[in-house]
């Protein structure tokens, strides 16, 4: 009677413990939250859903909550919020232009500290430079491309012909931009009209296509310590001068402010027949233009130039070392090629990696369809998306000046010079 | 005054049409206005994008859009989060603003006005301040990531009160006194006589409230992350993205389905609503 009492006490000793042993494995599990935003619908957020899943599925010790958090600028709010109440992500994608804002919050950890090794210091070399200008600064590495992507030229091929210029060829200089626009501005009887030559919008955002300007003027908005802007050039006034004149004096651009959002539908509807937008683009116009279009780089002026953009990965402060060691290491995979080429397939960024472009799913995919490369090539023009310190008030200083400029309040120079004054005054304080 | 009442009727007749047609004619003019982007919504959600910019009265119908936006997000669930959220609201609200505003209205007590005066205050401070505030509070209480959490903020509302009150101070002394003279007690009284002379402001109160936590985005994106607590507005979200072009047709459908059971609810009880919002003074 004892003894079978001692065995069922034994018995369910050995079980319980086995149970704890059981539950204290899986409780080893490293669980990360990893917050993701998203700026091109539906299929980007599933891509990233499926991914993240796919990694988890081959690290079992590995647990990873991805969670969607809105927009660029919801994402932002979500993070700070989340770090200040005490629970910050381990990981997330935010805009690599929120780099130092992130930095001057106190919020996020170089990734050196987990890329250690030389293999890992190779693979960090591998990414494109023009992705790293910001993504690196004070020598140390904040954070990792992924979501990136850069302007790139559309053109409708038929309008083209209809105004008798090669429809393979876009125009590859400022002077070409105009003459071609002329071109292709068509008037009704009236005198409106009904097809602008060029569409550059400047609603939201202004800077960053602007910026494509000022990068072919051979000008650089901020430094790369983000606390000096250069907005007072001569070179970014004669851009700016370019870009109003492409309204006012030539009449091949919509005057005033060109709402981005209502962009490709202006391009499906034959409202304009070149456009700049993101390359983000890419496959809605591929599966939307009811014609045959052409993609290209922006044209040049004293040189080829466009700015990058989008996200990138940052470590968050807070997390455990095994946490974030688990978090570098699943930046690493989703950077890999075979991943980086999905992603690239699926939404139209750009894989921020060569090794990419080497997998056959990149290579059949180029091959169906061309265009796909032109960003990756314009990738050698391309500079830092404009990024300082309190950078939410310095581009919208910014973006105000570029409003004034295009709506006619001020002159380029003016405008230019009152948000140079205006940044210096919020930037001294970081020098 | 006098020169008016004793001109002749008849010119005064004209005038009061005049100010009749005016005010007519003002009337459609804004409700034409207030209905168009409505219209424009259902308008290209029923059509073919290519349809979009372009008015085609034999344009070709289509349900695509509204399967497109329904297989974009996990709806189902998120419909049943926000109604689950709304309810939780109104039933916290009601509970506790009628508890407050009778205490307000018909009690003396010390720090009364005092008391009142911080309600008030609640009404000028924007919610969207508070954001990390009530994150930490809900971290605290380990409800991050949940429907309470969403609500919780917004139980105590300082609007709620003080309408109550304002209700609750109208009705006469006279039917309260009566009441207990009956034996009723404290609660016996604000259950059968407060509660139902102040039904159209509860209606009032229950509509501005279930449009606007229904509609609420920031604060529920930042404190939950999974689909089992998001409401529709965090699946609505996902269409607004600006780097891929924007569809209005799928947006619109998407809009629409989500905007749809308020829209319903409304046009169904409108006539009690409005009656509700004239007897409740909110205009």
């Amino acid at each position: 009677m004892l003894k079978s009492m001692l065995m069922k006490a034994v018995a369910t000793a050995t079980l319980s413990t086995g149970l704890a042993l059981g539950t204290w494995a899986s409780a080893q599990a490293v669980e990360l939250q990893f917050f993701f935003p998203v700026a091109v619908g539906g299929k980007a957020a599933e891509t990233i859903q499926a991914l993240t899943d796919e990694y988890v599925a081959n690290n079992p010790d590995v647990k990873i909550d991805a969670v969607y958090s809105g927009s660029y600028q919801d994402t932002i709010a979500k993070v700070i919020t989340a770090s200040r109440g005490g629970t910050p992500p381990q990981l997330s994608m935010a805009l690599s232009a929120d780099m130092f804002t992130l930095i001057d919050e106190d919020l996020i950890v170089p990734f050196d500290d987990y890329l250690k090794s030389d293999e890992d210091k190779a693979w960090l070399e591998g990414f494109y430079p023009a992705f790293m200008e910001n993504s690196q600064t004070g020598g140390k590495t904040y954070g990792i491309p992924f979501q990136r992507s850069t302007p790139v030229m559309y053109w409708n091929k038929e309008a083209f012909k209809e105004a008798g210029l090669d429809p393979e060829t876009p125009p590859a200089t400022w002077e070409e931009l105009v003459e071609f626009g002329k071109k292709l501005t068509k008037k009704d009887a009236n005198g409106n009209v009904t097809q602008w030559g060029v569409r550059i919008p400047s609603s939201g955002f202004p800077y960053w296509l602007f910026q494509g300007l000022t990068t072919q003027n051979d000008v650089i908005l901020a430094n790369s310590e983000g606390n000096k802007t250069n907005f007072d050039d001569p070179k970014v006034a004669e851009a700016l001068q370019y870009m109003v004149d492409l309204s006012t004096k030539h009449g091949v651009m919509e005057p005033g402010i060109i709402e981005w959002g209502a962009t490709p539908k202006a391009f499906f509807e034959r409202q304009t027949a070149i456009m700049w937008t993101t390359t983000g683009n890419l496959t809605n116009v591929r599966d939307n233009a009811p014609f045959e279009f052409g993609v290209g780089m922006l044209p040049a002026n004293k040189r080829r130039g466009a700015p990058t953009g989008g996200g990138n990965f940052y470590l968050f402060k807070g997390a455990s070392e095994e946490q974030l060691t688990a978090a570098a290491d699943f930046v690493k995979w989703i950077t890999g090629p075979e991943q980086a080429a999905k992603w690239t397939i699926a939404t139209g960024y750009v894989a921020p990696r060569p090794d990419a472009w080497e997998t056959e799913a990149m290579k059949t995919y180029a091959a169906d369809f061309p265009p796909a490369t032109v960003a990756r090539d314009q990738l050698e023009f391309a500079v830092a998306e404009l990024s300082t310190y309190q950078n939410q008030r310095v581009t919208t200083i910014f973006n105000d000046a570029l409003a004034a400029a295009i709506t006619g309040q001020k002159d380029a120079a003016t405008a230019l010079k009152d948000a140079q004054a205006q940044a210096d005054a919020i930037l001294a304080e970081y020098r | 005054m006098t020169a008016a009442a004793d001109a002749p009727a008849r010119p005064r007749r004209r005038r009061f049409d005049l100010d009749r047609t005016l005010n007519t004619l003002a009337a459609w003019v804004l409700a034409l206005m207030w209905i168009l982007p409505l219209a424009f919504a259902i308008w290209t959600a029923i059509h073919p994008s290519a349809y979009e910019a372009r008015f085609e009265l034999l344009a070709p119908l289509t349900f695509e859009n509204f399967e497109k936006a329904w297989g974009a997000a996990p709806f189902a669930r998120y419909f049943l989060n926000t109604f689950m959220l709304v309810t939780l609201i109104l039933a916290g609200q009601f509970l506790l603003c009628t508890l407050a505003a009778y205490a307000f209205a018909r009690f003396t007590f010390p720090g009364r006005s005092i008391l009142f005066t911080l309600v008030l205050l609640q009404l000028l401070v924007m919610p969207d301040i508070l954001i990390v505030e009530n994150y930490k509070t809900m971290r605290i209480l380990g409800l991050v990531d949940t429907i309470p959490a969403i609500a919780l903020p917004y139980i105590a509302s300082g609007f709620g009160i003080f309408l109550l009150r304002q209700t609750f101070m109208t009705v006469p002394r006279e039917l309260d006194e009566a009441a207990r003279i009956e034996g009723s007690s404290i609660l016996g009284i604000l259950w059968r006589v407060y509660i139902p002379l102040a039904k159209p402001t509860y209606l009032a109160y229950g509509l501005v409230s279930v449009s606007h936590h229904w509609n609420n985005f920031l604060w529920p994106l930042i404190v939950t992350n999974s689909v089992d607590t998001r409401p529709v507005t965090v699946g609505l979200s996902v269409f607004s993205a600006i780097d891929s072009g924007i569809e209005w047709s799928v947006i619109n459908a998407a809009t629409l389905m989500t905007s749809g059971p308020l829209l319903i609810a409304f046009l169904l009880f409108q006539r009690q609503f409005v009656q509700s919002f004239m007897r409740a003074g909110i205009k």
